[in-house]
């Protein structure tokens, strides 16, 4: 069976490793410039308040003046190059949902050969078992196998962040929705997750190309939800109420306030999943009518920090749900965790219909 | 000796249509038999049940005396060519054939060989470019190559032109005579089935019409001919399968289990197709009357 599942995998398997090393020589091939621009930087060995310029100009540098040759003139490679890698990991769980997982039952059962393949000394649930482990394993393998190269390419980058810089798109911290998904071993959790969902669709619509569809639309909508609804709540988020600063007022030319928590006094770094202006017992509130009269009219600085000093000092607060630096890792196993089990769930399913819902 | 394949009130229902129902069928081991019948009429349900492909939904059925598809050893056991004759388009002739040996513990890797060489086919064509017949052979090799004690063949000729036909059951023939293998192939066409076959098994409309050794029903039934007159007239035991009359002559396909002493009645023996046939236009258009014979009887 172990033959078999090569034998018919082969292919793809062949495909997925070109596109593998095409990512790794690209990587390699760039990664000589970011590294030596990070040495140039003076981020190494910086102190304090010194950082985030260094950060911010090292990342400025690293996305303007290099143009490669297929790209017009002006894109900025690194930037491209830090998008679409991004873009990729995030990409491959899907991709492989719809070429590996669900032709893999659908494809048998469009031109009848599951009759052949059921009919030999061998059960379905063996013949399914070791296919959905062996393209399982690679699917996961891939993946992560991007995301660590990635991870090694984008690693100054992932620094510069870190120390507060931000040029272009290139400001997501570790928490950030494109950032977390793609880095740690949550790609290891999607990977299995797109695959099995790819057989699943396989086998309940038995035709190809339709599965394949179904596959993306509900690999989306999952990878849309996920960073919305769903892991900021994956571990109870730490909660804190601190003062008002002019960083935290949003002017939208309204009575209502936009107050954004940006920083969590003592936790740089933390992810704010929600924050609020509320008052000194906690209650949301909107603008008090004696602050009226210092809306600003337009984005200037000045106008701004009145009207936050104006908020602040009646009483008006800045609340935030936040996670933690130090959730990062018990985040990333809940999320691959919870990928994990969807993804044993489905096949557990694919197994039980195999046997019970016969052809 | 034990039944190959036992059914007993077998039945399979898709929605609300039956494709197979009340089914009892006890087949000897050591038969090649054939299953006629019509288009649609549940030959390849009946197959696909005995092969664990499906799974019933009324009664029971029991092959070599396992569940089918139970457990590698009950697969290992029986041997399938499924309709259209299933092969994987972008694999190798050696491919199947490593296949094969891969998932069947049994394996005669030295028959598959000697039968592909028989054949001359090329190891290296893929699949998908062979021709009808070839594949047919394909997937034959394959189910023999695993020497089942029982091979289920699946309207293995439908897509041959007669040539072919005639050679691959030929060859089948062969292969089985060598071992201790029952077959079972299906088949509309009662010509491919009436060379091959010594039981016979007519399927029609999900019901089973007639089932046994060619030789007991070539036995059993008759042609009369004789003066017009009613079939209801005929003495007990006497069953009319099928009957036609002209103004002054009747002539009827009759069951019977004892001989037929009237002598009025010219009796002739029934050719297997005949015979066939006639069970198979008894369930079309005649059953009506069937029923309203039975009555009377």
């Amino acid at each position: 069976m172990i033959w078999l599942t090569w034998r018919q995998f082969r292919a793809q398997a062949i495909t997925a490793a070109a596109a593998l090393v095409a990512f790794a020589i690209l990587l390699v091939v760039t990664e000589s410039r970011m590294s030596s621009l990070f040495a140039a930087s003076g981020i190494t060995g910086c102190h304090g308040g010194a950082c985030p310029g260094a950060a911010t100009r090292f990342l400025i540098d690293l996305s303007s003046g290099q143009t490669f040759p297929l790209l017009p003139d002006g894109a900025n490679a690194y930037v491209i190059l830090y998008f679409l890698s991004v873009l990729i990991i995030l990409a491959a769980p899907a991709i492989i949902g719809i070429f590996w997982g669900a032709p893999l039952i659908a494809r048998e059962l469009e031109s009848g050969t599951h009759r052949l393949a059921w009919n030999q000394s061998i059960t379905r649930t063996q013949w399914l078992a070791v296919k959905l482990t062996l393209i399982g394993l690679a699917a996961m393998a891939v993946t992560e196998a991007l995301s660590l190269l990635q991870g090694w390419w984008a690693a100054p980058i992932g620094k510069a962040v870190g120390l507060g810089g931000s040029a272009s798109i290139m400001s997501e911290g570790r928490f950030g929705i494109f950032i977390f998904p793609t880095h740690g071993i949550t790609p290891l959790g999607y990977a299995a997750f797109g695959f099995a969902l790819g057989v699943t669709a396989g086998l309940l619509i038995r035709r190809a190309i339709p599965a394949m569809a179904a596959t993306l639309a509900i690999f989306a909508v999952v990878q849309f939800a996920v960073p919305l609804w769903v892991r900021p709540h994956l571990i109870p988020p730490s909660h804190t109420i601190a003062t008002l600063a002019t960083a935290n007022v949003t002017p939208n030319g309204g009575p209502s306030i936009a107050v954004t928590a940006t920083v969590i006094p003592g936790h740089p770094g933390a992810w704010i999943t929600s924050s609020g202006a509320v008052n000194a017992t906690g209650q949301p509130v909107t603008a008090p009518a004696a602050c009226k009269s210092a809306i600003p009219r337009n984005l200037n600085p000045g106008g701004t920090r009145a009207w936050a000093n104006c908020l602040a000092s009646h009483g008006v607060r800045v609340s935030a749900s936040y996670q933690p630096v130090s959730h990062y890792w018990p985040l990333q196993l809940a999320e691959t965790g919870l990928f994990l089990a969807l993804a044993l769930a489905l096949a557990w399913y694919c197994f039980w219909r195999l046997n019970r819902r016969l052809t | 000796m034990t039944a190959v394949i036992e059914t007993e009130g077998l039945g399979k229902r898709y929605h609300k249509l039956w494709a197979l129902a009340d089914c009892s069928l006890s087949i000897p081991a050591g038969h090649v038999v054939g299953l006629v019948g019509p288009n649609g009429a549940g030959k390849t349900t009946l197959m696909n049940l005995a092969t664990g492909m499906l799974a019933p939904t009324t009664g029971r059925i029991e092959v070599l005396g396992g569940r089918p598809a139970a457990g590698p050893g009950q697969l290992a056991k029986v041997g399938f060519l499924a309709q259209d004759a299933p092969v994987y388009a972008g694999l190798s002739v050696a491919d199947h054939l490593k296949l094969g040996a891969q998932l069947n513990p049994a394996w005669d890797g030295e028959l598959a060989r000697r039968r592909i060489g028989q054949l001359d086919l090329d190891p290296g064509q893929k699949a998908g470019k062979l021709s009808g017949g070839q594949r047919a052979q394909l997937a034959l090799t394959i189910a023999l190559g695993k020497r089942p004690e029982l091979l289920i063949l699946d309207e293995p000729v439908a897509s041959l032109d007669p040539l072919a036909r005639r050679e691959f059951l030929q060859n089948l023939m062969e292969t089985v005579g060598e071992g201790q293998v029952s077959v079972v192939l299906s088949s509309h066409l009662i010509s491919d089935l009436e060379r091959v076959c010594d039981y016979m098994i007519v399927l029609v409309d999900s019901r089973v019409r007639l089932a046994g050794p060619v030789d007991d029903l070539l036995a059993a039934h008759h042609l009369l001919s004789g003066p017009r007159r009613d079939p209801a007239s005929l003495p007990d035991g006497v069953q009319v399968i099928s009957a036609s009359h002209t103004d002054v002559q009747s002539t009827m396909l009759v069951h019977t289990t004892g001989p037929v002493l009237d002598p009025a009645w010219t009796l002739s023996e029934v050719g297997l197709e005949d015979l066939m046939l006639a069970y198979m236009k008894q369930a079309g258009g005649g059953g009506q009357r069937q029923r309203h014979l039975e009555v009377q009887k």
